[in-house]
Order: structure tokens, then sequence, then C-alpha cells
């Protein structure tokens, strides 16, 4: 292959200084970039547009067309990333007394991976636990389902969860264990609510609350603490094409709304998803404390009751802030707490790659023990010649 | 060079991760979840959000019932004001609500309660075909009585009587052979309709 060839500079390019130099300022920029727009979209989509992105897309005001202006950060880091492992096979000396800077250098490309693992595998949500009450599902923040639940057992309700992208993505959504079809007619993250006008025309809306109701499509909010009115219309259709009905649910609508099939009595609701897990949690007790004299919190803490039959696990885990109960591959931090200290609020967090960035330290603070441990050996060795 | 086909090496995992992350799709979940766990019916709504409709409702007065020897009352949540059993255990029960003025009107009612055990609507003629009067102290209520189709049937058995301003609905509704069993005395605590003393 001969020198100079596209491919050699390609790689020189990769490998380069410049590049990485180029690439950590492109980062200062998108990390300031994102701390602003906090202000106008919420920190979660901020992240979501500035940093778990590829691209920073912008739109004119009121206009549909997107421009891309910047790269985002999942870009930026990925060739980082690219540059780290190209400038490390290719300009450092692959021998024992470089090998401190191997393993930083590899702790260093487990961070990046760690970040596009958390970024793509990573699900949070919240478990609110009343003192006495057992729990054993979590809630997102933001993202909805629509539950069919068939409440006609005495003991148990089935409950079938429909998720959002499903409802957007899909016109109708079959499941074996569901004797209908569901048909969703509509579907908005954000909506306006309100009662029907006297002689406005008719609605698709032909069965529960919602047949006296209109909606209105609105964007989405996305500052943190507000929450978006979600509308789905939603008919569920027999195999022979028979409709039961169209039916509005939003999750600002508290009443209940279903019909009987068979003899069997079915609810929809539109609600935050639920994620559903193999073990409970009982809160026990919740403390609030505070230092003496002062309203000021010394600490917040959950004492709960973990139940897992599969695992054979029945113990007490008291949960406070920097020391969080990890089980099931899932992490529960204390986050919140309300109703007269009563209310503790749990962030729970499935991230697979949560070790890995514990892995980079390591590996990191070995890489340099090793690369100054070698440097020192060499310099007392030229001391004593 | 070698070095560099190592180098592909370890990017190919990562492109597999990735894709494979771009690829997934979630499905339908479904759950079997004891009673006492399930969320109340819909979801507390945020601060600055419309009411939810299942608050604590304060009983319009106006309308007074007597129940039949071996049926319970239990209070009411939400929009209902009252729930009714009948004696022996029958899978089927009777509830009140009552909403102010037309509530949407006769026809948009009798429509709803068809459609709660999957009946196709009825048009302005078959309602006041299906409709029956029943004299009480209040004023004549309106009674419906509907069965749905299928393997397993399920009876409706509703009236709508206007005191004052208000629609007062009383509807019986469960399995048919059960409904058939509970009738003459939901028929009875319809007949016994009186004004509110209190009022």
């Amino acid at each position: 292959m001969p020198r100079n060839s596209p491919l050699d500079r390609l790689i020189d390019g990769l490998s380069s200084l410049k590049l990485t130099l180029l690439c950590l300022t492109l980062l200062m920029v998108l990390v300031v970039a994102c701390t602003l727009a906090q202000v106008n979209l919420g920190i979660h989509l901020a992240v979501e547009r500035y940093i778990r992105s590829f691209i920073v897309w912008w739109s004119p005001e009121g206009s549909a067309m997107r421009l891309p202006i910047f790269p985002g950060g999942g870009l930026v880091g990925g060739v980082l990333l690219l540059n780290l492992i190209f400038a490390q096979f290719r300009k450092l000396e692959f021998s024992w007394r470089k090998g401190g800077l191997w393993i930083v250098h590899i702790g260093l490309a487990l961070l990046f991976v760690g970040e596009f693992a958390t970024a793509l595998f990573q699900v949070e949500s919240n478990m609110a636990i009343e003192e006495g009450q057992t729990k054993s599902y979590s809630e997102d923040y933001r993202r909805m389902e629509v539950a069919v639940v068939d409440e006609t057992d005495k003991e148990f309700n089935d409950e079938f969860g429909v998720p959002d992208t499903l409802l957007k993505s899909r016109p109708e959504i079959t499941d074996p264990a569901l004797p209908f079809t569901l048909r969703v007619r509509a579907y908005y993250d954000n909506a306006a609510l309100s009662m029907r006008p006297a002689g406005a025309p008719p609605s698709i809306v032909t069965a529960g609350i919602g047949a006296g109701m209109s909606y209105e499509p609105r964007s989405p909010v996305t500052a943190d603490g507000e929450q978006n009115t979600s509308v789905a219309v939603i008919e569920p259709v027999l195999k022979d094409g028979k409709s039961l009905g169209v039916f509005l649910v939003s999750n600002a609508l508290g009443a209940p709304q279903g019909f009987i099939h068979e003899g069997r009595s079915w609810k929809l609701s539109l609600r935050l998803r639920q994620y559903r897990h193999p073990f409970s949690l009982t809160l026990k007790d919740f403390r609030h404390d505070v230092y003496p004299g002062t309203e000021i919190p010394k600490n917040f803490s959950s004492l709960v009751r973990l139940k897992d039959a599969a695992a054979g696990d029945d113990r007490d885990v008291l949960i406070y802030m920097n020391s969080p109960l990890r089980h099931g591959g899932l992490t529960f931090y204390q986050a919140s707490f309300g109703k007269n200290d009563t209310l503790s609020v749990l962030q729970v967090v499935r991230n697979p790659a949560w070790t890995l960035p514990y892995l980079s330290c390591l590996l990191v603070s070995l890489g340099l023990l090793w690369h100054f441990g070698v440097m020192l050996l060499k310099s007392l060795g030229a001391r004593k010649a | 060079m070698g070095l560099m086909k190592a180098n592909s090496a370890l990017l190919l995992p990562l492109c597999i991760v990735l894709l494979s992350a771009a690829c997934r799709e979630e499905g339908v979940t479904h759950a079997r979840v004891p009673k006492e766990e399930a969320p109340a019916a819909g979801v507390p709504t945020m601060p600055g959000a419309m009411p939810a409709l299942d608050a604590p409702a304060e009983r319009p007065r106006g309308l007074a019932w007597t129940l039949p020897s071996g049926w319970k009352e239990i209070p009411g949540n939400g929009i209902r004001l009252a729930t009714f059993t009948p004696p022996g255990g029958l899978k089927t029960e009777a509830t009140v609500v009552a909403l102010p003025g037309e509530s949407g009107g006769e026809l948009a009612n009798v429509n709803r309660w068809r459609g709660q055990i999957s009946l196709p609507p009825v048009d302005e003629a078959g309602m006041k075909a299906a409709r029956t009067t029943v004299a009480t102290k209040a004023g004549p209520a309106a009674v419906y009585d509907f069965t749905s189709e299928g393997a397993v049937r399920t009876r409706l058995i509703a009236a709508a009587i206007n005191v004052q301003g208000t629609t007062w609905f009383f509807k019986l509704m469960g399995e048919a052979v059960a409904t058939e069993a509970a009738r003459p005395g939901f028929l009875t605590i319809i007949k016994g309709l009186k004004l509110d003393a209190a009022k």
C-alpha cells in the first residue's frame, strides 16, 4: 500500500492530537450550550438534544424545517473514542514500560463506552410508597401507557400496558391474551381537554366520559416539574370487526371508563408507564432528620422490607442519601418525600452499564500507579548510575 | 497493520451493541396484579391540571330511598353516590349517580349504557320502544332493560329520574342470571323513591 494513500491520511487524521483538542473544545461548547438551553427546555430535553444526540438541530421560528447546526455529544464522543483507540494503537509503543499508559487509555475508552451504553439502555423511574404500603412497580417520569385492565377476578387484576411508542407507531395493537384488538384512532403527547360545547360537531368518541369532551393538540411541555396532558383515542374491536366503542383516555381524567364483554369487566385508562419488578418493597419507616433547633435537613432515609421469593430474599434495608439499595439489576436512591413525611419517593434506575465508570476509574488509577512507578524506578536507577 | 485489525475487532462489538439498541422495540406488557396493590383508577392529576373526576363528590340532596330486606348500601366514592348489593352474594350490583341538568340527554345516556355491555347504539325511536315508565313518589322514572350478546351475558337495568333540576341514575348491572334474580328488589327501590324530607 503506497504511503499517503487516502486510508493512511484517514488513519493519521483519526489518531492526531489536533482531533483530540478539537473534540474536547466541541464538548466544552456543547456543555455550555446545554446548560443555557436548560432554562427553556428543562434538563431532560436539553441533555437529549445536545449531549445524547449525534446532531444538534435547529428549527427557524414557526417552521417545521430542521437544520443541523452542530455535532451532538454522541458524535463528538464517538469520534473522541475512535481518536483514543487509533492514537493508542498507532502511536503508543507496546511494551511493559508503556503498560501503564495502555491501561489508562483502555480505562478512558471504557468510560466512553459506558456513557454510550448508559444513554442507550438506562431506564429511570420513580417509586412513591407510603408508610405501610407495598409496591412492586415503579413509574416513568414522562412516558405514558394505555392500561387495559381486566378487573373481573376478585383477587387479581390482569393488566396490559401499551407503551406510548406503540400508540404512536401502530394503528392497531394486538396481544394473544387480549380478546380484542386495540385500534388507535389518535394519540397526542399533550392536549388541552375541555367539556364539549352545546352544538359542537359530533365527536369520534362514542363511549365513556370522553364522549362529552373535546381535545385540542398542544406542543409537549418539557420544563422540569411540568406534566403533559396526554390523550389517546382508542377503539377496542372484536375479531369479527365489531366495535366495542371509541374511548378517550387521558392522564388528566380520573374517572374510570370501561365496558363489559363476555361477562368480563374491562377498564381503560392512560397513565404513566409502569415497570413491574419481580420483588416488592414495603416502606416501614421514613425519616426526615433536621439539625437540632433548625429546619435544616440533616438526613433523609427510608427503612424498607425487601421481599424477593425467587431470590430467597426477605430482609430490612435502610436507604439513605448516597447509600442506595441495589437489587435485581436496579438501584433505588432516596429521591424525595411528601405527605407530612409519610411518603417516600425512591428513584429507580436500571443501568446495565453502571459498573463501567467504576471499572474505568480503577483501570486509570492502576495505569497511573504503574506508569509513575516505572518512572520512579527509572529515576532511582539513573541516580544510582 | 496487525494492530489495526485488532482495532477493528474491538469496534465490532460496540457497533453491534449500538445497532441492537437502535432496533429494539417495546411490546405490550402483561402482569397479574393483586387487587390491593392495583393503583386507584386514573392517575393523580398534577397541580394546575383539570380536577380529577374521581374526587369525592358532595351528595346532592332531594331524593331518598328504602332498601328491601337483605339489600345493603355501601357509601359511594367519586361520582358514585352509593352502591347497593343484593342478598345472596349475587354477581350484580346497583349504583347511584346524580348529575346536574339533563346530563347529555336521555338518548346519549341510553347509548352509553348500551355501549357498556357492547350493544350498538339505538335511535330516538329505538329508545322509546325500549323505555318503560315506573311511577314513584318523586315522579315518573324511565326504566331501560338491556342484555348483552355473547356466550356470557351481562344485563343492565337502568332508571333515570329528574328531580328539581338534577338527573338521578340508578343502574343494576351484572351477570344476566344474577341480575334477573335481583331485578324485583331493584324495582322495589325505584318504586319507593321519594323526595328527601331533609331538603
